[in-house]
């Protein structure tokens, strides 16, 4: 498995006294869209926290491009390729997108590449360009998130962790951020994605984890996903079924 | 004395003043700021830094008020003061926090405050011990330049500390709002877990955070000397205090909101000596105090709501 | 080796029930410290007993403020001082005001004397010491409401802020109202008390006994509000602010029970220091002071009572008699080797060095103090953790009655508009809820599902509508107030009050259904001895309706349970507080299928049992098997309603939930 990006192998967290992994293991391969399903308070976010360093397994190791990444800080993660796109999306409000961006670029170098970054961001998102000396808490939920996802982008990610792309956004933002998740991944980024919106993710990611009370429950890609009636049952996905 | 010049040195003994309360309120706003944690050791902190200064101007042999240095040897005197005492501070304050403080930092409830109030007991009874707990008169090695402005008097010292306090908080603004590690300051002071996920190194944020502010608390310590000629093991309550209440009333937590309460409770202070008994003066600061936080809890340019939960 | 030592000791009263053990303790302490002056007559040691014996009353006194309630206060020694100015003063000859006719009945009651020292004819105070005491607990707990009050509303740190300065403004008060206090010099000429014509003048051993006396009180006072639900309202606040109001704790009531209760404690224990000294001054009052409690009340355990006792009379006896003793060990030891330092080291003097020290050291590596509060419940045995099982519901339901709907609506939700800055959280929703329905509200996260708990549950502002229940208008009322009225709720972060047991937490339920106040409390009169022991047996009841999941767990912590059973607690919780209706945000996220099955069928029987039901619900089976009828929110606003298969159907909640793909395939179904 050359082309493995990620891997979480038997990790068991703790979060308090809360067991919020057991013996968790994702793959995931360079190129890919993942997405983790699972109601509030399965583990997503402890997952999530997980990659990032923000809490340590009990047992069991992350593997990162290869190397153990399990005992590293979060900003030598960050630093290794690992950005993330935060659950409702946690910019620094009273900082301008410019300095937002800034600081998503915080562990890399100051120079041309910089610049370089910078202009694919604006390029991807033109509204983020127009907005970037206003404070990011005065943007709009839409406009929020591609801060999000270009903050995450300066960091030079070659995999980007998103919590819930979609919350709190209105449809048709919904429909331009999965759009663009596309897109970036297009161009070369990993994307390992949780997302309640299932229908949406899996209609972009090529595989998925479901997760129930810290376990995995079900691993496949996105198609046999769509079809599997426990998926359908739990996600919503029933609601389609059942209104044709 | 008119009425109008005494308004005018009220004016520049305040101003003066309120540049040292604005130099330590900044040291609690930025602590509190990322950790939300009133930080008690910092009263002390400024103590202590008064007692280094005196040290270090003992160590160029100026004593009392005897010895006066002009030009060059002056400049360079109070540059070597300033530094060590600031450097001095600094790393006190980084040694609170990086020992102590962040042991008990996520710790839920007030066990992170009622540390500093034992390490703001521990510091205030070493100097006490080895010290004594008589006021020290503190060099002052400024000649007695003067200037008249009408009948208030606007001496070298007064000129000397707005430029020092000018100078440090216009470095600071520069440090918290342009440079990389400041901006993380900012970042992690509104969104701690988020400024984490960048990459930035919130430990090192912090420990920043404690040297800048104990480093500015130093050089509060030294105007302290300089402007009182004293200085003793108590000046670290009563000042702190004050500049804690500088600090709210700019609303804590922001920069120029420091600097700007600071100014104003020491132009309270200055005219409360001629408007009212100045025993009364901390009756009347406190009063402010909790008037600022009952009725306007973040403050006069504040953002910062204290009340949430 | 020090707990092996122990058990060795104890071993032969192993034998003998815990009750009976503390009780026999008790009595012997007792004996001992009855003795003490009698069999050690040593008058310097009997007075540093007595000594110890006001701080430990004034750490009681700090503890009901910080150790029960949370509320940091650190200017404490304001109301010490307060207290003792306040005997001093009526007391002594520092304030004599002319003699009037106006005082002649107060002469009656023999409060003042009519003094001549040449010139008119004065007023002389002669306040006795036992009216004193009583009468300064009553003046101490005024100023404690008066300095409390302004300051409620602040986070615990500002609160810390702002007492100290209230500490610091009385003793310059104190300094600078010299014609009533004697200013820096002290007030002279404070009269002893008197028992039945006897001065007790400067002998120390009267002085212990009463002291004792005090300290007894107390200690009982504290442990009766304590196990009371004044008590569980103090730690319920303490733990969580925001759960306790929505759980019917008026927060400002007990806060400033608690600073009017811990200010009396002082307040009479500045009688007696007062009285006991002979003379007050300012410097005795101090930060220092305040501080000096605060660290007993941390050194022995907040919120611990015989933690806090222990803690202030081994402080005090360190300060009077260790370390007296060990400096003359250390200078000896200096003379004998020759060193000037050690033959001059004078530990007594660093005594606030060392309250330093205790302080970091206790808040680094024993945060819990020299006896925790809170014991540890024994972990449940193996057979109790693998016991099967036994879901319970039905069969509990039986004794928790039966709710009787009027029929019309419960809740009625009308254009609630809420706004966070820019954000619009809710756009003029409207909902109903039938008395006796369930309804669900769902929409995606982020979609405004909790602010519109949280609005109607007073937690959060409305920015225009109504909220009417039953009614009556809830907007404008306060948390509290709108438990009152019938409504509870639960979180969907879990919010329990994470350092008290499973019993604690749902008995704070209870609260707003009780009534016994502090007096009735302490009393503990048959009428409040039948309201708690029916106030636990209800509670019991209520746990008992999850089986065995939740009652052999009744003494545990809540934070060491699994992430179900504290929702469990959550609700069980809810129901304690006899709702009306009950808002369940999200009670089935975090358990598995099996377990989400299981409270599923809870929550139909209590609606079955009459209980209306408004539920935030992510699962949609659950909404199906539970609710009559469904709001979609998305983006703060309504987009659909209606019976939970009309809704799956619409448009608009298709769009929301399962965004254009899913409209894709609908339609594509829909087409093919």
């Amino acid at each position: 498995m050359a082309d493995l990006l990620l891997e979480f192998k038997d990790v068991n967290t703790f979060y308090g006294d809360m067991h919020a992994l057991k013996n968790v293991n994702y793959t995931i391969e360079r190129g890919e869209i993942v997405c983790l399903l699972g109601g509030n308070a399965c583990g997503k976010s402890t997952t999530m926290k997980t990659i990032m360093g923000v809490v340590r397994p009990a047992s069991g190791s992350v593997t990162f491009d290869g190397q153990v990444i399990s005992n590293l800080a979060t900003s030598e993660r960050v630093r290794r390729g690992i950005a993330p796109v935060l659950e409702a999306r946690r910019l620094f409000p009273r900082m301008t997108v410019y300095e937002n961006l800034e600081l998503g670029a915080y562990t890399q170098p100051r120079g041309p590449q910089f610049e370089q970054d910078l202009e694919r961001v604006y390029a991807l998102f033109p509204r983020v360009k127009e907005r970037r000396d206003q404070l990011a808490g005065t943007l709009s939920g839409g406009e929020q998130q591609m801060v999000a996802i270009g903050r995450a982008l300066m960091a030079r990610p070659r995999l980007i962790c998103m919590d819930e792309p979609s919350m709190g956004l209105s449809p048709l933002f919904v429909e331009q951020v999965f759009d663009i998740i596309q897109e970036i991944n297009r161009q070369g980024t990993t994307i390992f994605m949780v997302e309640q919106n299932a229908n949406m993710a899996l209609s972009i990611a090529h595989r998925a984890y479901v997760l129930q009370t810290g376990e995995v429950v079900l691993s496949g890609t996105a198609a046999e996903m769509r079809e599997n009636e426990m998926i359908k049952q739990a996600y919503l996905g029933e609601m389609q079924v059942e209104a044709a | 004395m008119t009425t109008a010049d005494l308004i005018l040195q009220q004016l520049i003994n305040g101003v003066s003043l309120g540049a040292m309360y604005a130099l330590l309120a900044l040291g609690f706003t930025l602590v509190y700021g990322i950790l939300e944690l009133i930080n008690f050791s910092h009263f002390n902190i400024f103590m202590v830094g008064s007692f280094v200064a005196l040290m270090t101007l003992d160590a160029f042999g100026l004593k009392g008020q005897t010895v006066v240095l002009t030009g060059l040897p002056l400049a360079g005197v109070l540059l070597v003061a300033f530094l060590v005492t600031m450097v001095a501070t600094g790393v006190l304050g980084v040694g609170i926090e990086r020992f102590l403080l962040r042991r008990v930092r996520h710790v839920k409830g007030p066990a992170a405050m009622i540390t500093t109030i034992g390490v703001s007991y521990i510091l205030l009874n070493v100097v006490l011990l080895t010290t004594g707990a008589d006021a020290k008169n503190f060099p002052n090695p400024l000649p007695a330049v003067h200037y008249d402005i009408g009948g208030a008097v606007l001496r070298l010292r007064e000129i000397l500390i707005w430029i020092i306090a000018f100078v440090l908080m216009g470095g600071l603004s520069y440090f918290v709002n342009r440079t990389r590690l400041g901006k993380a300051m900012r970042a992690t002071a509104q969104d701690p877990d988020a400024a984490r996920m960048m990459g930035i190194e919130v430990d090192r944020v912090i420990m920043t955070a404690f040297f800048v502010g104990s480093a500015l608390a130093g050089a509060g310590g030294l105007i302290f000397g300089l402007y009182y000629n004293f200085t003793s093991a108590s000046v670290g309550f009563v000042a702190g205090l004050r500049a804690f209440t500088a600090a709210v009333l700019g609303g804590i937590g922001n920069v120029p909101g420091a600097m700007v309460g600071g100014l104003i409770i020491g132009l309270i202070e200055a005219s409360g000596g001629q408007l009212i008994a100045t025993a009364w003066t901390d009756v009347v600061i406190f009063s402010i105090l909790v008037l600022v936080l009952v009725f306007r809890p973040s403050g006069l340019f504040g953002r910062m709501a204290p009340n949430k939960s | 080796m020090v707990t092996a030592a122990l058990n060795a000791l104890g071993r032969p009263f192993a034998g003998i029930a815990p009750e009976r053990r503390k009780f026999i303790t008790l009595v012997l302490l007792t004996v001992v410290m009855l003795a003490f002056p009698i069999v050690h007559d040593n008058d310097g040691d009997i007075d540093s007993m007595a000594n110890a014996m006001s701080y430990a009353t004034l750490a009681l006194g700090l503890n009901i403020v910080v150790g029960f309630a949370g509320l940091l206060d650190l200017g404490y020694a304001a109301f010490f001082a307060i207290g003792a100015y306040y005997y001093g003063i009526l007391t002594s000859f520092q304030v004599m005001p002319e003699w009037s006719s106006f005082w002649q009945p107060f002469a009656a009651l023999g409060l003042v004397e009519k003094m001549n020292q040449g010139g008119p004819d004065l007023v002389h105070f002669t306040l006795s010491f036992w009216l004193a005491l009583p009468t300064a607990a009553l003046v101490a707990a005024f100023f404690g409401v008066l300095f409390g009050a302004p300051t409620l509303r602040l986070r615990g740190d500002y609160l810390a802020i702002v007492t100290l300065g209230f500490g610091e403004i009385v003793p310059i008060v104190a300094r600078n109202k010299s014609d009533w206090t004697n200013g820096a010099a002290g007030l002279n000429g404070v009269q002893a008390p008197r028992l039945f014509g006897w001065s007790f003048g400067v002998d120390a051993t009267p002085y212990y006994y009463v002291g004792f006396a005090m300290v007894v009180l107390l200690i009982f006072i504290s442990i009766r509000l304590r196990d009371s639900r004044i008590g569980r309202a103090w730690m319920a606040i303490r733990e969580d602010e925001t759960a306790a109001a929505a759980m019917g704790v008026n927060l400002v009531r007990f806060k400033l029970l608690a600073f009017a209760i811990g200010a009396a404690f002082a307040g009479m224990t500045g009688v007696f220091f007062v009285a006991k000294l002979q003379t007050a001054t300012p410097e005795m009052f101090g930060f220092p002071v305040s501080t000096m409690i605060l660290v007993m009340v941390v050194f022995g355990g907040m919120g611990s009572v015989w933690g806090v006792v222990l803690g202030a009379a081994v402080l005090q006896l360190l300060q009077s008699w260790f370390l007296k003793d060990l400096t003359q060990w250390i200078n000896a030891f200096g003379d004998l080797v020759g060193s000037a330092w050690l033959r001059q080291v004078d530990l007594v003097q660093s005594i606030e060095l060392i309250f330093g020290i205790i302080l970091v050291v206790m808040m680094l590596f024993r945060r819990e103090g020299l006896i925790p509060a809170m014991a540890k419940a024994p972990p449940l045995n193996m057979a109790a953790q693998t016991a099967n099982v036994q879901r319970g519901g039905f069969t509990g339901l039986e004794r928790i009655g039966r709710w009787q709907p009027a029929g019309g609506n419960a809740l009625e939700v009308k254009g609630v508009t809420v706004k966070f800055g820019g954000l619009v959280a809710l756009n003029a929703v409207d909902l109903v809820v039938p008395d006796g329905g369930v309804v669900a509200v769902i929409g995606p996260n982020g979609s405004g599902k909790s602010t519109l708990f949280n609005v109607i549950t007073g937690l959060v502002h409305s920015d225009g509508g109504s909220i009417r229940f039953h009614g009556a208008e809830l907007l404008g009322l306060a948390p509290h107030e709108i438990l009152e009225a019938g409504v509870a709720r639960t979180f969907q972060n879990i919010r329990l009050f994470p350092n008290l047991t499973v019993l604690q937490n749902v008995m704070i339920g209870e609260h707003a259904r009780l009534h016994a106040g502090p007096v009735a409390s302490v009393l503990r009169l048959p009428g409040t001895r039948r309201e708690e022991a029916g106030a636990r047996a209800w509670a019991l009841d209520i746990i008992g309706l999850f089986g065995n999941r939740l009652t052999p767990r009744i003494d545990q912590i809540v934070s060491g349970l699994s992430y179900a059973n504290r929702r469990r607690v959550e609700i069980a919780r809810a129901i304690a507080t006899r709702p009306k209706i009950l808002l369940l945000d999200e009670p089935t996220a975090g358990m598995n299928p099996a377990e989400t099955l299981e409270l599923a069928e809870q929550i139909k029987s209590l609606h079955e049992l009459g209980l209306t039901i408004l539920l935030i619900e992510h699962k949609l089976d659950v909404v199906t098997r539970l609710a009559q009828n469904v709001i979609v929110l998305d983006h703060g606003e309504k987009i659909a309603e209606g019976l939970p298969d009309d809704v799956r159907r619409d448009e608009a909640v298709l769009t929301a939930y399962l965004g254009r793909t899913a409209q894709a395939a609908h339609a594509g179904v829909a087409n093919g």
